[in-house]
């Protein structure tokens, strides 16, 4: 099924110096839309999604038109089959999770829309929620819940409009991970709108960093963000899966593994061995080092190859892709220890971090 | 052994207040969604025209009603020729009267519970794959229903109460069209003491339960 998305929108909001102008091309991938506070991302959103009717332009899903102001086409919102989350999960308070679910389900068959249900709660862990009304949900849980019900009906595409800004660290490592599953699970295209390097570079796999309502650089997110003067890129995380594997032998530790790639060794944490958690690594907490060394106090050591350098737009600083099995670190190191360290392309590195600067999180943190 | 006195207007008064707020409910809905959701010309106009009857004297606005729907004017005549009703003089006059009193206690608490809902989640739910409708059914109408059921029994109450309006349109013709209210003051005038304690004990009674529901509809906002 072709699910390649594209938008070309011009429009300006009403009372507004702001005139958005994009053209926006995805395939089944994670779009991030990336830029300051007021260069017009929600408002594309809500103009993909019909909730504002683009002065002019198209927006094409597959091989459907959504709209096209030059042929009049207009699907109503109800047609178009856009997932889209909020910053404010907009939950229906007077429905339970079970029901907020089910809601964009209408017309289904009972069986198939139980199993539906099912399939994504367990997609967005919020199973054990069902029976619970959104006013006794945590800020993460709820903004889960969104996610499952966006996702119940099979959107053709999943807009997410900064819906871990009002959450917590924990609740948005959560959230990104079920995201990038959701991604992963559906093969649908996301678009998802930040202002955090930090999430673009967790979930993105092509980056539209604007200003002013226009699309100014695209690509990689870590290459248009290494491009991006003015972008800060200390505070960027390295999120991933994880599954607990066992509890260390002498208690005060907990070892990890992440999906598809090497053990970790955290702070002790109270799972049972098999459970899932989401583990953050801050980029400027990970060291690397040429050769073996030895007599270290980090707990965990893992060899690596260097995937890629990316010089920063600043020019004193670097973010260095690290390969370990299928994971990929980015390490953010100064210029001077590229040279240094004799940093480029394929060569042998190995990644320290400390136990403690890995932060485990899973679906039920509140 | 005392004979009890004849209940006809208290039942009279109740059909004509129960169908004068179901009028009130068709008519009243639209109306208040569309001054609180709608956007055009003259909104601010038709608010202020729809609680007038809250300002008026009642027997201004019975008046108006009765020089509108009488036989001497274009509608009322239409009325007759067309569909052979008459309103002035008889209890269907009653149920008009009295809804216009009371459509402004719907109104107010309608339109306000309306405008309480908020407007994302009902485009979160068209986005869900749902029209207009379901939607309104769905969303709006399950987060508004404090407002409204606030909105009916107000109404009800209202429409239970009302002398002046219906005087004007419908007359006080006993048996007829001669509610609780108006058998009140007539009671009176005659001194018919009993007759006049109890209607008003039961019309009271009434509108104290009704007032009972609003305040209890209105005031625990722990469940929606």
């Amino acid at each position: 099924m072709n699910l390649a998305f594209e938008a070309n929108l011009s429009w300006s909001p009403p009372g507004s110096h702001l005139k958005i102008d994009v053209s926006l091309r995805l395939g089944a991938e994670c779009g991030i839309l990336f830029g300051a506070s007021g260069v017009g991302k929600s408002s594309i959103l809500r103009l993909i999604a019909g909730l504002e009717r683009p002065h002019q332009g198209r927006v094409r899903l597959g091989d459907e038109t959504l709209f096209d102001s030059t042929t009049g086409v207009d699907r109503p919102l109800r047609h178009r089959r856009i997932g889209l989350i909020f910053q404010d999960d907009l939950l229906f308070p007077h429905l339970d999770v079970a029901q907020n679910l089910r809601f964009g389900l209408k017309g289904w068959g009972r069986v198939e829309a139980d199993r539906r249900v099912a399939e994504v709660a367990d997609l967005c862990g919020v199973g054990p929620l069902m029976g619970r009304r959104p006013e006794t949900l945590s800020g993460g849980e709820r903004q889960r819940v969104g996610l499952a019900r966006a996702l119940a009906p099979r959107p053709r595409l999943l807009l997410c409009d900064e819906p871990v800004s009002a959450l917590d660290m924990a609740a948005r490592d959560v959230l990104i991970d079920r995201i990038r599953a959701v991604q992963r699970a559906e093969q649908i295209p996301v678009l998802y709108v930040t202002h955090s390097p930090s999430e673009a570079i967790s979930l993105g796999s092509r980056l539209f960093r604007l200003e002013g309502g226009k699309v100014i650089d695209e690509g990689p997110p870590l290459d248009v963000l290494a491009r991006a003067s003015g972008v800060a890129m200390e505070g960027v995380h390295n999120r991933f899966g994880a599954t607990v594997e066992s509890q260390g032998e002498k208690g005060g530790e907990t070892i990890l593994r992440l999906d598809g790639g090497p053990k970790l060794i955290v702070p002790s944490l109270d799972r049972p061995v098999g459970s899932s958690v989401v583990v953050r690594v801050r980029a400027d907490d990970i060291l690397l080092a040429r050769g073996s060394i030895s007599g270290l106090s980090a707990r965990n050591v893992l060899p690596g190859t260097v995937e890629r350098v990316i010089g920063s737009g600043s020019g004193s600083e670097a973010e260095v892709l690290v390969r370990t099995g299928e994971v990929a670190w980015i390490v953010s190191v100064v210029t001077p220890a590229i040279q240094a360290l004799g940093l480029c392309v394929g060569v042998s590195v190995e990644i320290i971090i400390k136990a403690r600067s890995c932060h485990v999180a899973a679906d039920d943190d509140r | 052994m005392p004979t009890l006195p004849d209940l006809t207007p208290f039942w009279l008064s109740l059909r004509v207040a129960s169908l004068a707020t179901l009028l009130i409910v068709v008519v009243g809905v639209p109306l208040a969604l569309m001054l609180a959701r709608g956007r055009f010309v003259g909104k601010g106009l038709l608010g202020g025209l729809l609680l007038l009857p809250l300002v008026l004297p009642p027997t201004v606005l019975g008046y108006g009603l009765l020089v509108l729907l009488s036989r001497r004017s274009p509608l009322g005549l239409w009325l007759e020729q067309t569909w052979g009703v008459q309103l002035v003089f008889n209890w269907v006059g009653a149920v008009i009267a009295s809804s216009v009193a009371a459509v402004p206690m719907f109104l107010i608490p309608a339109r306000s519970a309306f405008e309480s809902v908020d407007p994302a989640l009902e485009d979160a739910a068209r986005l869900l794959g749902r029209g207009e409708w379901s939607v309104f059914v769905s969303v709006t109408v399950p987060l508004a229903w404090r407002g409204l059921i606030a909105g009916v029994v107000l109404a009800f109450a209202r429409a239970l109460g009302d002398f002046g309006a219906t005087l004007m349109v419908a007359g006080d013709i006993p048996g007829r069209t001669q509610t609780a209210s108006l058998a009140i003051y007539d009671a009176v005038q005659v001194g018919d003491t009993p007759r006049a304690g109890l209607l008003t004990l039961l019309v009271a009674s009434i509108s104290i339960v009704a007032l009972l529901i609003a305040q209890r509809t209105t005031g625990d906002r722990s469940k929606p």
